[in-house]
């Protein structure tokens, strides 16, 4: 009975996947592609199952590079919103300035640090921090200033010091906010990652792609795309897990 | 009243201290060289044909992208409508927009390529990008009307239809504005990164050959081209969504 | 499009009561349960009977949370009884509301925001799919008194003006049936009071089947031909009376020892209903 009822309410959430993975295989057979030109599902199923120790090392890499990225791009930018955060003029000045250079599209940024810090591993690290970097601050300048006046009265009144009503209003304050920009830039930090690799790594998802691409391998090229898919859903589900169980804790 | 003129001036001076710094970096090559002045980069378009070149590529990215813009809205606007009209289709709809937001969208590009070719894929992507920004506005501004105002319209006897075009789709349409303007900068990042594996032309194109080549001033012009185009973007649909926020809320 | 060439086939003249016709509302039995977490249920009606007679203006009333609000939205058709009959001119109400005869008013006035003041009150045409009857929409305006303010946008207008355009709308389409959820419950003591006596004026000139649910004793014995009492969680009507006051019942009124002594047992009435929830 329940064994059923959860069947169909997978069936219910999941079924566009089954959907898609359908309309794939039917698009290949009805257009006549051979397996250089797109692979069928299955074939890119098997190599993934066949080959994990393949994918493994390079999918680990991403991870690692995406996490840290966001991490450090994350770090940074609470640093900087809290040190423009004392100040309504140093604000109003950076925060425009930051709205600017987080509508610079990745693509273009990418390719100006790589030229910036050279064509190794810890350029793609930090490509990837200073893509999140952005955002975070961003949100977390606006949370900051978020708190209400009565909360500010109050701690004014209570004559609390700066740092204890940094701490005990304006970061409690700021959390939603900062854990709304982690999740939208988990996806972007999984993104930035593989463009950085794609274009100038060794390692990583975004490296094996482009190996397998030049190689004319589609099941590896394909399936690395699958792979990266389903790290970029898993990413942005534990941001968003990640979000609620913070934001539950504080307000 | 000083105060207030003041904090308006902010934003522009932030804006310039931005362009001072970029200048000055560059002009002690405080950064390397890879890293001009800009107003190397503002001369290095005066070099022949160099203008043209961006203007060309500005162009092409900004037709693919704006393609792609309509295209992925009119999509993500039928999932949409379809979700609220068969609401069985809507759980697995949201995941469907979810898994495709979650795709990164440079393990399509060159798939797309094999397909659909070599012009179509940066507004297939920009389309893609869009789809899910849009979809996820819209799937949220569809149930927007209050429940008060779809009691009224229960009780005046309304067709599901109706109730779509009287109601739901007037009140989804400040969310739908919201969804433009950050689908404007997801569309041109699609159709970059579309360009990226061998479109005929655009920036994306001019960007990586640029970096390839050490032509250093032309990576930057194409580079804060697409910038000033993702911004444009922005800020046009931003002026848009404030407009109709003050006629609909 | 003429407006005068195309009428809805329903159209009365404002200016003349509507002949009394149909049979009105009627609840037998009715209980409405809502579940809970697990197989508990909150049970909000339990056994209601309540009868409208056609023509008749019943004010239904009772302390907030009473279950009044539910026996208007089971009238309405917005929502389904546990047990029991609901018929609103012999049918049920959901069939009533697709063949376009309720008309609705909330205690928020639900007007679109984005529409004018005309295109709110021509709303129920649209949503009929009928031509709109620009002369109908026209005599609704100035019986509400929103003569002039037909392009206004209903932010721009004052919290009574855009009731009395909700209750326009309402009346579009010459409903068989009027439901009236504490239309002035958000207006201010004195705007309610004239907006009482508004509404008396429009209803005497079209005495239409109406229930109002209502938490004010002066509201209901103004305007009600009869006063259904109901008792808290779960409702059931507790008292029912004629309020014998005749029309107009005019602002003078209210300084009559009649009005006084019926207000006054009511609101006694009220109070110990409300120990008992």
């Amino acid at each position: 009975m329940t064994a059923a009822r959860s069947v169909l309410t997978g069936l219910l959430h999941y079924w566009p996947l089954a959907l898609i993975v359908v309309l794939w295989d039917l698009w290949v057979v009805v257009n006549g592609y051979t397996e250089t030109v797109a692979p069928r599902p299955w074939a890119v199923f098997a190599d993934v199952g066949a080959n994990v120790g393949e994918y493994v090392p390079d999918l680990a890499y991403t991870l690692v590079m995406s996490l840290a990225g966001l991490g450090l791009g994350t770090l940074a930018a609470l640093i900087a919103g809290i040190g423009v955060w004392r100040s309504a003029a140093i604000s109003g000045v950076v925060t425009p300035a930051a709205l600017v250079l987080r509508s610079v599209p990745v693509t273009a940024m990418i390719p100006v640090i790589a030229r910036l810090l050279g064509y190794n591993d810890s350029t793609v690290l930090a490509i990837t921090a200073i893509i999140c970097f952005f955002p975070v601050f961003v949100f977390t300048v606006s949370g900051l200033a978020s708190a209400s006046q009565s909360g500010r009265d109050l701690f004014a009144v209570l004559g609390a010091s700066t740092a204890t009503t940094l701490r005990r209003l304006h970061l409690l304050t700021a959390v939603p906010s900062i854990m709304v920009a982690i999740r939208i830039t988990a996806p972007t930090a999984v993104l930035a990652a593989m463009l950085a690799e794609f274009l100038i790594g060794a390692h990583g998802l975004g490296h094996l792609f482009s190996t397998a691409r030049s190689y004319m391998e589609m099941d590896r090229a394909w399936g690395t795309a699958v792979v990266a898919t389903a790290l970029s859903v898993l990413t942005f589900v534990g941001a968003r897990a990640l979000e609620r169980a913070v934001v539950a804790r504080v307000t | 009243m000083r105060g207030s003129a003041l904090r308006r001036l902010y934003p522009v001076l932030g804006v310039i201290a931005l362009v001072v710094l970029v200048e000055v970096v560059g002009r002690f090559e405080l950064a390397g060289k890879s890293w001009p002045p800009l107003t190397e980069v503002l001369a290095s378009l005066g070099q022949p044909g160099r203008l043209d070149l961006v203007l060309r590529s500005l162009g092409a990215t900004a037709v693919a992208a704006a393609a792609g813009l309509v295209l992925g809205t009119v999509l993500a606007t039928a999932g949409a409508a379809l979700g609220l009209l068969v609401p069985v289709a809507r759980p697995g709809m949201d995941r469907l927009a979810a898994i495709l937001n979650a795709v990164p969208l440079i393990a399509l590009a060159p798939l797309l390529i094999m397909t659909v070719g070599r012009e179509g894929t940066p507004t297939v992507i920009a389309a893609l990008g869009v789809g899910f920004v849009m979809f996820v506005a819209l799937s949220s501004g569809l149930l927007a009307a209050s429940r008060t105002h779809q009691d009224v319209f229960t009780v005046l006897g309304a067709a599901r239809l109706t109730r779509l075009r009287r109601l739901q789709f007037p009140a989804a349409l400040p969310y739908f504005l919201d969804g433009l303007a950050l689908a404007g900068p997801t569309a041109v990042l699609g159709a970059t990164i579309g360009e990226w594996f061998g479109a005929p032309s655009g920036l994306g194109v001019l960007i990586v050959s640029a970096m390839q080549n050490f032509q250093i001033p032309l990576l930057w012009s194409a580079a804060l081209s697409a910038t000033l185009l993702s911004l444009l973007a922005y800020v046009l649909f931003s002026r848009v969504q404030v407009l109709a926020a003050r006629r609909f809320a | 499009m003429t407006s005068t060439a195309v009428r809805s086939p329903q159209r009365l003249p404002i200016d003349r009561p509507a002949p009394v016709t149909g049979s009105g509302i009627a609840l037998r039995g009715v209980s409405k349960e809502y579940p809970l977490k697990r197989k508990t249920s909150l049970r909000a009606l339990d056994g209601l009977d309540l009868e409208v007679a056609p023509g008749e203006f019943v004010a239904l009333l009772g302390p907030s949370g009473c279950g009044k609000s539910t026996v208007l939205r089971l009238v309405a058709g917005l929502e389904e009884a546990s047990a029991g009959a609901v018929d609103v001119e012999g049918r049920p109400p959901a069939q009533l509301a697709r063949e376009h005869r309720l008309g609705v008013a909330f205690q928020e006035h639900a007007l679109l925001p984005w529409a004018s003041i005309r295109s709110n009150v021509a709303l129920p045409f649209q949503v009929a799919g009928r031509p709109v009857d620009d002369r109908r929409v026209d005599d609704l305006l100035r019986l509400v008194g929103l003569g002039g303010f037909e392009n206004a946008r209903p932010k721009q207008l004052s919290g009574g003006m855009r009731q009395r355009a909700a209750i326009a709308r309402a009346l579009a389409l010459d409903p068989d049936v009027l439901l009236l959820d504490e239309p002035f419950g958000a207006l201010d003591a004195v705007t309610r009071r004239r907006m009482n006596a508004e509404l008396a004026r429009i209803w005497s000139e079209q005495q239409i089947t109406t229930l109002l649910v209502t938490h004010d004793v002066d509201e209901a014995v103004l305007l009600a031909d009869r006063i259904v009492v109901m008792t808290g969680r779960p409702g059931r009507v507790r008292y029912t009376c004629t309020v014998d006051i005749p029309r107009p019942r005019g602002a003078d009124v209210t300084r009559t020892p009649e009005f006084h002594g019926l207000v006054d047992t009511l609101t006694a009435m009220l109070d110990s209903a409300d120990e008992t929830a």
